[in-house]
């Protein structure tokens, strides 16, 4: 029934070429498994949890001219405003996370340690901060407005209390029971209890090796500039952002004010990792267009080549189908050939981007299922000159050329 | 000959469209992509202080944890300890030297509709701009004194200078910096390189600083750098001096050291400075520290990181996909004119005639290819310039050394795609053609 005797031995004449679409096609199954592999991973980490109200929330930038200016009144001044505004859910004074800037340290769960601490970033924050930036208290409390203190950047006290992220919790204390335990910031002695446990927080650097783990200090660093975090009702956060922007500058003009939303900050830090997507997501579709289009000239050249020998089979009566079923079948044949070829080289490549680059490992079940695309791309670029194919008169087979 | 080989080829590929177009695209496409990436991959790997690599020096010294080295390649903090800066500026030994770090702060004007405005600002010792060649438009850099002083001075950029007073010689004028008055001293053209090869620790390709403050002013207005901080060591500190005396690295350090003896002189000035801060309980770790040429500093620091080096490896396999597709196509192509090939044969064509008559042919085929790959590079440019969202503006461009490159990877790649189809179609024994002729 099936040609395969026939098949072979006219690919044999033809054996460069059919090596060349089994190359070709081996060589996109190693680059599109790969590339897909880390789009995968890519994707996998902006979409994460940031356990913030990230969507509603606007942040404003504020740097004072620092000329005998009286902060604590602008504070004041500014968050009794911006809490009084339609739309606004919440406000605090802290620092803006996901945005790729921001302080980070080691701690330790008992005293004067010098080796072996956690790296965590840490926020300062007052009781607003949690409802601000919509995360969830999972145990414990929040701070209360007697806890806040004014901190000097430069001063090493501690405050004596913390609210620090789930993940944070398991990692130092693995046997649970994180609340009421003491934090140590550095190698110093000076504890910090526990006060309460917040879902998820990924922090400034969502791609660092301590994201997720996050400090929150019940405090006003005195620093030379100051995020306000205003989380807007739902629906609300672009009307927010104007009428934030137009009041901050009507209540004191002689200041630097840069307002802006929480997630075009987020999309700024991915940036990198969004055109890596994008630029392997363009290399995937136009390589498999470029493949298809290899296979249908090279099908198209065979058909043209072989029209007479074509018109003496329908002559001695094969069907239309058979004709087009030839020419499937030895696209399979090729196709196949590359792709096992393919599914060899697409590891290879692999081992060489994940040991040079600390690329993820390529599992199996990926190339198969870019394989599995390949063939049916492959068949189908066969599929319209094989179709043509099969329209060759059988007169052809008397015409001398 | 040439001419006739071209005005053939010409002929062939307008016979068959369809096939000359799909080679012209998948040359094209190959050489769009893998000059995208190379043409990053080269932007990044610039070193705009090529002209003095031989002379300058960026200054590592290694004051880390006894217990692990710093985390990165070279084992050793990539900045330096303000008090250490400080030492280090009394040597004699180097031509120049420079401390510095990345600071800002917004300034305004007195009598003026202007709006308060973020600067980037570099605090400086002054010989900033010999060392870097930052040329003068107006004035010069300011006085030694103001490297240990608090000396209120400041040196603008020419933007900067332009947006606060229309580009006039400012010299004398006063802006507001941080709510300080500051006197200018200096106008200096606009310095962005990119790679920032001076300051890598605050985003390779970003702008950098629109003003220069001297190194002077630290405790009066109790700076504390933009740049980043490191520190290993738990300290109390109770002040802002306890921070300037701390472990905390944050100082970013430059020497020029013109000749072989200088530096050997530097080195032994290092060696014996590191020593007795030994002997004073300082620098636990075993002496060691560093001296890297720009160009060796732009490696160590890995500016070209590793999404970008893996980007030009899948370019580059990329392009060899579409080489395998041209060589594959040609090959139709060629052996399509077989009949053709072996009646010019049989009138007395030589094989070698033959070979050079077809490679001239995937020569033109290579050369449309590159020219509209240069198009689908620049394309490709502004795609990524889009989507980095402004990280990579000075380096996403192409200069014409890379619109060349593009021409002759083009016309080379389809050369050695054409090399075998050419060479097979030479052989093409004129006899069987001639009988069904």
């Amino acid at each position: 029934m099936l040609e395969l005797r026939p098949i072979l031995s006219a690919l044999w004449r033809h054996k460069i070429s059919a090596l060349l679409i089994a190359l070709q096609l081996g060589l996109t199954l190693a680059i599109v498994s790969n590339a897909s592999v880390v789009i995968q991973e890519r994707e996998e980490r902006i979409a994460r949890p940031t356990g913030i109200a990230e969507a509603d929330i606007v942040t404003a930038h504020f740097m004072p001219i620092p000329k005998d200016y009286d902060l604590l009144e602008a504070f004041r001044l500014d968050m009794d405003m911006i809490r009084q505004l339609p739309g606004v859910a919440a406000a605090t004074i802290s620092r803006a996370p996901l945005a790729g800037s921001g302080s980070s340290g080691g701690f330790h769960t008992k005293p004067h340690q010098e080796v072996g601490s956690t790296g965590a970033a840490f926020f300062s924050g007052d009781e607003h901060f949690i409802d601000a930036l919509g995360m969830k208290l999972v145990a414990g409390r929040n701070f209360t407005p007697s806890e806040i203190r004014i901190m000097e950047s430069s001063s090493s006290e501690r405050p004596t209390i913390t609210i620090i992220t789930q993940q944070l919790a398991d990692t130092l204390f693995p046997e649970g029971n994180a609340l009421g335990k003491s934090l140590y910031f550095g190698g110093d002695d000076n504890p910090m209890e526990i006060v309460g446990i917040v879902e998820r927080n990924l922090g400034p650097w969502p791609n660092s090796s301590v994201a997720g783990n996050t400090v929150f200090f019940p405090a006003i660093m005195e620093t030379q500039w100051y995020d306000y975090i205003v989380r807007a009702e739902p629906g609300q956060r672009d009307a927010v952002l104007k009428l934030l922007e137009e009041k901050m500058a009507e209540r004191d003009a002689e200041r630097v004010i840069e307002v802006k939303t929480l997630t075009e900050q987020k999309t700024r830090y991915y940036a990198g990792d969004n055109t890596m997507i994008k630029v392997l997501t363009g290399v995937v579709s136009l390589l498999t267009f470029i493949v298809a289009l290899g296979i249908v000239g090279l099908t198209v050249f065979w058909i043209t080549q072989r029209q007479k020998q074509i018109g003496v089979r329908r002559a001695l009566g094969a069907t239309r189908t058979a004709i087009s079923r030839y020419f499937l079948l030895e696209n399979l044949m090729i196709a196949a050939t590359g792709v096992a070829l393919g599914t060899a080289a697409a590891q290879i490549f692999n081992q060489f981007l994940a040991s040079e680059f600390g690329q993820p490992a390529l599992p199996l079940s990926t190339t198969l299922v870019c394989a599995f695309i390949l063939l049916a791309v492959s068949l189908t670029s066969a599929l319209v000159p094989a179709l043509r194919a099969a329209n060759i008169s059988p007169a052809m087979a008397t015409r001398s050329v | 000959m040439i001419g006739y080989y071209i005005s053939l080829a010409l002929r062939s590929l307008r016979r068959t469209p369809i096939l000359s177009a799909l080679m012209v695209a998948a040359i094209a496409v190959g050489v769009g992509a893998a000059m995208t990436t190379l043409t990053l991959n080269y932007m990044m790997s610039r070193n705009a202080l090529a002209d003095k690599d031989d002379v300058l020096y960026a200054v590592q010294l290694d004051n880390w944890d006894p217990h692990e080295a710093a985390d990165n390649p070279s084992e050793m903090p990539w900045e330096i300890t303000y008090k250490d800066a400080i030492s280090l500026l009394r040597s004699d030994i180097p031509t120049y030297h420079v401390a510095m770090h990345r600071w800002g702060g917004p300034i305004t004007l007195e009598d003026s509709t202007l709006r308060p405005y973020t600067a980037q600002a570099r605090v400086t010792s002054r010989d900033f701009f010999a060392l870097f060649d930052v040329s003068f438009v107006y004035g010069g850099t300011w006085a030694g004194e103001a490297d240990n002083n608090a000396v209120f001075q400041v040196v603008l950029n020419k933007s900067t200078n332009e947006k606060l007073f229309n580009g006039e010689n400012s010299v004398g004028r006063t802006i507001n910096f941080n709510g300080a008055p500051f006197t200018v001293v200096g106008v200096v053209e606009d310095w962005h390189p990119s790679p920032k090869v001076h300051d890598l620790n605050n985003g390779d390709f970003m702008k950098s600083a629109d003003i220069y403050i001297p190194f002077g002013l630290h405790r009066v207005l109790e700076i504390q750098t933009w740049g980043n901080t490191n520190g290993w060591k738990p300290e109390k500190i109770e002040s802002y001096e306890d921070g300037l005396g701390a472990e905390y690295v944050w100082v970013q350090y430059w020497v020029q050291l013109d000749s072989a003896e200088q530096r050997q002189r530097y080195e032994d000035f290092l060696t014996g400075f590191i020593q007795e801060q030994k002997s004073q309980g300082r620098f636990p770790r075993p002496l060691k520290f560093g001296l890297s040429k720009p160009s060796e500093w732009l490696v160590l620091n890995e500016v070209v990181d590793g999404d970008d080096r893996m980007l030009n490896w899948l370019s580059l396999a990329f392009l060899l996909v579409c080489l395998v597709n041209a060589v594959a196509l040609l090959l139709a192509k060629f052996l399509r004119k077989a009949p053709e090939t072996g009646v010019r044969r049989a009138l007395g064509a030589s094989r070698s005639a033959v070979f050079s008559q077809h490679l001239v042919e995937s020569g033109c085929i290579g050369l449309a290819g590159g020219l509209i790959g240069i198009l689908l590079t620049l394309a490709g440019l502004a795609l990524i310039r889009q989507l980095s969202m402004g990280y990579m503006d000075s380096v996403a461009s192409m200069d014409w050394l890379m619109m060349l490159s593009a021409i002759g990877l083009a016309i080379l790649s389809s050369l050695l795609a054409g090399l075998y189809p050419a060479w097979r179609i030479s052989r093409t024994n004129p006899s069987i053609y001639l009988k069904t002729q």
